[in-house]
């Protein structure tokens, strides 16, 4: 019998593989992020990581995990299907919306401009032609609002695009802004992994470099089944899906061929 | 056919939580607290700087610094995961997993990386520890001390100052002279129950009291020697119940290692009473139960100190059948657990089975589902032991070892009983095991089995002469009729044939073949793994031990990818040579307690002066201890004897505990409870009916030294340390500023009261014990220096001392005082106090976990097939003895009966999602809230359609216990059990399930009034149902839920009910 326990810790082998990315100029590098839908446990952990590291208000959630059943008693399946923004390389959302009001990074991030892609009427524009509803408008509304106390972890700044963001005012931005995942960019900035990704508790969620053949994801993608989301729509996703034997790729494409 | 079962849901909740504006800001609850200031002025500084654009990225993003990184431990649920709490002005804004912990990150990272280096790196944590922010900034959280100022229940309060709380609570009187109906109530205090407080006398009296008990001495004899105390005691009748001490009661639900030992060196050793109490036996006391009696030791006619927790090592298993259980929701927990099953998945090192009556989140991994009947996991576990042995698939070499020297032969760490011989009574009723002495062959130490069918007398723990024995032996040895503990489980296994067993189960006897011939299949590398399910039932002792045994058919113990006793600890209460403080010694003039619990637990009946015959008129409970639903009802009962005081720590018996409206009915008994005064962070479903209510610390904000889970196979202590300020009102004692909480009011009470082993030289001479951290510094240091010598950690180097303390520049005197902190633990140990704190714990490198083929830690014990003390112990109410070895039994009452439920056709089962525990969590953190709002009946598809019901329905459970389905609070008020209905296809059919988290009626869910002033509750507190009142109380008692008199649970999932559409 030989003892067969994990070397390698997937974490820091991926934060390395970072580093290394991180050195290299932007255009050098294509960020995209890899989820095994065979270890999604359906937990939750990304949701909540990537609420409380982004400060979202209520009805904000930029990672959802859809549970969805499957069968006939007692024939019965459960598969978990964690979602958030694809940062497209031709991505829909923004089909018509002001040029100042995005950008699309020469790493693959699509950033919102807070002060610029703001209102209901925008947002409303961006929701309907996103696939993946995976964009959320800030009400201005806190959790604790209406309750004996507004508490201070609401209040507190966020840090997304690596700029301080406070709700604290009326209408002061991210409140009325669009708002989604940017895959943590201010944390990839300051050499750290995505918070849903490190927090995993079943060890479902990777991320990296595209363009750096020798790291986990590119190494996953090749011994492993994959698909990407809506691809027929040509929306070209930089979220890959991993399938197996729990969810294989054919039921997939019965919702999101 | 795709059905979603939540994606809409997400929705749904997220897009109402938007324009909900159900509620009148009231202002700080009860007096707020100091952090609105911080609020307001969030790192302005670094706006400035960062518009001058002279910052990096990682100088923005504060987070990644380890300045404002603290390390400590999770409580959301009791896997306990390391934190790492980051901080911005003090305020605690993210929770993640620790790179350095053994829980968070597989493997963790070495012990001696340097906290700056480890403040970009981090790990797993499950999204109730990440919510924890919202349990800490909880808008509900009480900060000083109230008293109620109208009838218990009726949520009218006013604050007090916890001086004056203290002094009432100590002195008594007419406390309550201004409620209408109490103005001539004359309280009892503490003063007046610290009856017996001279060591020498509890010490003279506790020994006779034992002797009379044993009939050594006569009751006249006792009184007339103790003639000056026996005022002193509880009953002179019945000496061995103890002083009046005893009729002070603490009632602890989640207390842990560090606040346990704290609180029993307070109530015990100090006070004089015996009545502590936790919650285990609402949790999973039956599991624990069975393990210890699996797993004692055998020394000079004792059987004692088993391990009360085994686990799989999932990294390395190959096969595991999940009783009752999973690795991705409750259980021992999902960060530590999940990765191991999925990364063992989809390499496909590892196969799953999942047995429960719901299609949990791990059943969706498996290899198999069986949706068993509730409660059959013994049944089940017996049928494939039946077929295991039939077949001859079990661990020949393992079991027949019947010593050390025969295991160390074979290369096995642990061996069993399962050779050895039991004698075996006229009627046919097994016994003791037989004694070398009873044959001549030895002494009465030492055993017999039979070799190759010869008589051969050895002693368990013999490292010279191996003894291997026959498996199968039914004879008679001189004279007397034996069966080795082998048969004995063969016997009760071909009890049922396998068809039978499948019929119980409500499963094909296929599927137990299946099943039994996988777990058979993978050598040592099978596991059976259970915690909560199959044991909370009358049954579950019995369950839990069938299930061990099936363990034991593959010789599993100790072996890599088998059944794991874990990494263990460094002992933080000193009781190891190597430790520095031994804080069970430290207490100068310890009082000590004596006596027989309110509970009767820990007790034989027979060995009490109460013995008068069978039935006893409660049961006793020889085995289990704390034996939570069993305190209230003996109150009311007066047996064995009236209390006068309950503190009611950080629990609600009153809500969680099965057949709950008759814990309600006491809490609201002044006659029966004279004085109830609680301690927790919110006011809860049974602190509600308190006389007053103490705010706690929660556990962002105090310390605490929980133990590890055996999935973890390093050696692991974790460090629960003050992250932020704390939000309770700080107060004096003893001199000292500190924060009020349940250590805080101990130590006032012990100042007024002038217990022994606090204040000045508190812990001995030159230790003083004024302060919480005076006693959990030196579990700190306990831990810091290790068990043995060489052990200890580093010094922490000056850039470590200086992150220490600019990461904690946000804590005050009252909580944190460098100079303090040294001085109690002494100088020569603190640099190593801060090499710990700053990692919140000890960790072992990973590279211990394993040795070879073998698991780095062991057991490297014996393991008891038949367990000789349940066997020669009696049901105290049919006065018939236990089995030694697993049986099947139904699900039966306290007086031993068959328990019937016409009419109603529904088995109800409960469980937990991942976002909740049974507290705090859902549904009142609100991030969790906002993915799950509300619980449902789920029920199966075919079910609904035969019932009538449609996804969505609401509906009444009710039972035989609660034909009405409604809770009573008895304060004027009630509430249906009405929830939603979930239709599905994941649940067995005629079993329904409703997970517990929801159904709060208190917890922030109602309305109050504090000083007059109304404080409004929060409706998204108050959704969903919780079915604790719908469960049964004992159709004998009737005044308790229904108990296994083994293992002590309580009775949650044998209840039958039916859904009413309403």
């Amino acid at each position: 019998m030989q003892q067969t326990y994990i070397k390698e810790n997937l974490v820091v082998k991926m934060q390395e593989d970072l580093k290394r990315a991180l050195q290299k100029p932007m255009n050098k590098r294509s960020w995209i992020m890899v989820i095994d839908t065979d270890k999604c446990i359906g937990c939750n952990a990304c949701v909540v990581s990537c609420i409380a590291e982004n400060v979202s208000p209520p009805g904000v959630s930029y990672r959802v995990v859809n549970d969805i059943e499957d069968g006939e008693y007692p024939e019965v399946s459960r598969y978990f299907m964690p979602t958030n923004c694809q940062q497209c390389d031709n991505p829909p959302c923004i089909e018509g919306i002001p040029e100042d009001a995005y950008t699309k990074r020469a790493d693959g991030i699509l950033v919102f401009h807070y002060d610029k892609l703001k209102g209901k009427k925008l947002f409303q524009k961006v929701e309907n032609q996103c696939p993946y509803t995976a964009v959320y408008y800030d009400e201005g509304t806190f959790y604790t609002a209406n309750t004996p106390k507004l508490e201070p972890y609401e209040t507190r700044p966020s840090y997304e695009y690596g700029e301080e963001w406070s709700r604290v005012g009326k209408g002061q931005s991210p409140i009325n802004a669009v708002r989604k995942c940017h895959f943590c960019l201010h944390r990839l900035e300051a050499s750290m992994l995505p918070a849903c990704v490190t927090t995993c508790v079943g060890r479902a969620m990777y991320f990296g470099d595209k363009n750096d053949t020798d790291n986990v994801v590119n190494k996953l993608l090749k011994n492993r089944k994959w698909v990407l989301i809506n691809e027929s729509e040509g929306t070209k996703p930089r979220v890959f899906y991993l399938t197996g034997t729990i969810l294989n790729k054919e039921t997939c494409m019965t919702c999101h061929g | 056919m795709i059905k979603k079962i939540t994606e809409s849901e997400v929705y749904e909740n997220t897009r109402k939580r938007i324009s909900r504006r159900t509620f009148i800001r009231s202002g700080a609850f009860l007096g707020g607290s100091a952090l609105l200031v911080s609020q307001l002025n969030w790192a302005c500084n670094l706006l400035s700087k960062a518009e001058a654009g002279t910052l990096t990225p990682q100088e923005i993003y504060e987070l990644s610094k380890a300045k404002n990184i603290i390390y400590s431990v999770c409580l959301q649920c009791h896997t306990d995961c390391p934190i790492k709490a980051k901080l911005l002005n003090g305020v605690l804004v993210k929770i993640d997993g620790p790179a350095y912990s053994s829980q968070s990150m597989l493997p963790h990272i070495s012990y001696s990386t340097s906290p700056a280096k480890a403040a970009t790196m981090e790990g797993k944590l499950c999204p109730k520890g990440q919510a924890g922010i919202q349990s800490l900034y909880d808008p509900y959280r009480i900060v000083k001390v109230l008293k109620r100022t109208g009838p218990r229940g009726s949520n009218q309060w006013e604050t007090i100052p916890f001086d004056k709380a203290i002094d009432e609570i100590i002195n008594g009187g007419l406390l309550f002279k201004n409620v209408k109906g109490e103005e001539n109530r004359n309280v009892l205090g503490l003063k007046n129950l610290y009856s017996v407080r001279d060591p020498n006398v509890q010490k003279t009296l506790s020994i006779d009291a034992k002797r009379v008990a044993k009939k050594e001495m006569t009751i006249a004899d006792f009184k007339t020697k103790h003639v000056d105390h026996i005022n002193l005691l509880l009953d002179p009748r019945h000496p061995d119940l103890g002083p009046i001490n005893n009729q002070f009661v603490i009632q602890a639900g989640r207390i842990e290692h560090g606040r346990k030992e704290f609180a029993k060196r307070w109530l015990n050793d100090a006070f004089g009473s015996v009545n502590f109490f936790e919650h285990t036996s609402i949790c999973e006391q039956s599991h624990h139960i069975a393990y210890i009696m699996a797993t004692n030791k055998y020394k000079n006619g004792k059987w004692f100190g088993g391990k009360e927790h085994m686990k799989p090592d999932t990294l390395n298993s190959e096969f595991i059948i999940y009783f009752g259980t999973g690795a991705f929701e409750a259980n021992f927990g999902p960060p530590p657990m999940a990765e191991k099953v999925t990364d063992g998945i989809i390499t496909g090192r590892l196969k799953i089975a999942v047995v429960d009556p719901r299609f949990s989140k791990t059943a969706a991994k498996a290899w198999m589902w069986v949706p068993l009947k509730p409660g059959m996991d013994g049944a089940l576990a017996l049928g494939m032991i039946r077929w295991i042995i039939e077949n001859k698939r079990f661990d020949r070499t393992f079991l027949t070892n019947a010593n050390l020297a025969a295991a160390k032969d074979s290369g096995e760490p642990s061996w069993s009983t399962a050779a050895w011989l039991v004698k075996i009574d006229k009627d046919g009723t097994p016994g003791k095991y037989v004694r070398a002495s009873e044959l001549k062959l030895g002494d009465e130490n030492s055993f017999v089995v039979l070799k190759n069918g010869i008589p051969t007398a050895f002693n368990p723990y013999d490292t010279k002469t191996a003894v291997e024995g026959d498996l199968m032996v039914n004879t008679a040895v001189q004279g007397i009729q034996v069966k080795s503990a082998f048969q004995l489980l063969w016997e009760s296994a071909a009890s049922k044939t396998l068809d039978e067993w499948a019929e119980l189960c409500g499963i094909n006897s296929t599927t137990i073949t299946a099943l039994a011939q996988e777990f058979t299949s993978h050598g040592k590398k099978s596991v059976a793994e259970f915690y909560r399910g199959p044991v909370k039932h009358t049954n579950g002792y019995y369950n839990a031990l069938a299930l061990i045994s099936l363990n034991l058919m593959v010789g599993n113990p100790d072996w890599v990818g088998g059944l794991s006793v874990g990494g263990g600890h460094w002992h933080e209460d000193g009781s190891k040579p190597g430790n520095p403080f031994n804080l069970k010694k430290m207490h100068p003039n310890k009082l000590g307690a004596f006596g027989l619990k309110i509970s009767r637990e820990k007790a034989f009946y027979e060995k009490t002066t109460l013995f008068n015959g069978y039935p006893a008129k409660r049961p006793f409970y020889p085995f289990t201890s704390n034996l939570y639903q069993e305190i209230l009802p003996s109150v009311k009962a007066d047996y064995p004897y009236s209390i006068k005081a309950l503190f009611l720590h950080k629990g609600t018996p009153g809500f969680s505990v099965p057949g709950a409206q008759a814990q309600l009915d006491v809490l609201v008994n002044k006659e029966k409870l004279p004085l109830l005064f609680a301690c927790d962070i919110v006011i809860g479903e049974s602190s509600m009916f308190a006389d007053y209510i103490f705010p706690d610390l929660s556990v962002w904000e105090r310390w605490g030294m929980p133990h590890v889970t055996p999935d973890v196979q390093t050696k692991t202590s974790k460090v629960r340390q003050p992250i932020v300020a704390p939000l309770t009102e700080t107060v004096k004692v003893f001199g000292e500023e500190m924060p009020i909480c349940m250590e805080t009011i101990m130590l006032a009470i012990a100042e007024k009261l002038n217990l022994p082993g606090y204040g000045g030289n508190g812990l001995g001479n030159g230790w003083d014990f004024k302060r919480p951290e005076d006693y959990y510094l030196k579990m700190v240091a306990n831990i810091a220096i290790g068990d043995k010598e060489g052990e200890t950690v580093p010094d922490a180097d000056n850039p470590e001392l200086e992150l220490f303390l600019k990461s904690r520049s946000h804590l005050s005197k009252p909580i944190f005082d460098q100079q303090r902190w040294e001085k109690t633990v002494g100088s020569d140990k603190w640099k190593k106090v801060v090499y710990v704190l700053n990692r919140g714990g000890r960790y072992e490198n990973f590279i211990k976990a394993y040795n070879g083929n073998y698991l780095g830690h062991k057991f490297n014990g014996l393991f008891s097939l038949y367990a000789e003390p349940v066997a020669t112990t009696n049901h105290s109410m049919t006065g018939k003895p236990f089995f030694g070895m697993p049986v099947y039994e139904p699900i039966k009452d306290a007086a031993g009966e068959i328990v019937v439920q016409d009419g109603y056709d529904l088995s109800l089962i409960t469980y937990k999602e991942i976002l909740g525990g049974q507290s705090r969590t859902l549904p009142n953190d609100y991030w969790l809230s906002s993915i799950l709002s509300e619980n449902y009946i789920l029920i199966n598809s075919r079910d609904a359609e035969l019932l009538g019901f449609s996804n969505g329905d609401k509906a009444k459970v009710v039972s035989t216990t609660n034909p009405e389905g409604v809770w009573n609070f008895n304060n004027g008020k009630k509430k249906p059990v009405v929830g939603k209905v979930k239709v599905i296809e994941g649940i067995r059919r005629g079993t329904v399930a409703v997970s517990w988290h929801f159904g709060h009626w208190a917890y922030g869910a109602t309305d109050l009034k504090v000083d007059g002033k109304l404080i409004k509750g929060d409706e998204r507190r108050t959704t969903g149902l919780c079915t604790n009142v719908v469960l049964l109380t004992d159709p004998y008692l009737k005044d308790v839920c229904m108990t296994d008199p083994i293992g002590g649970s309580s009775s949650f999932s044998d209840t039958k009910v039916k859904l009413i559409k309403v």
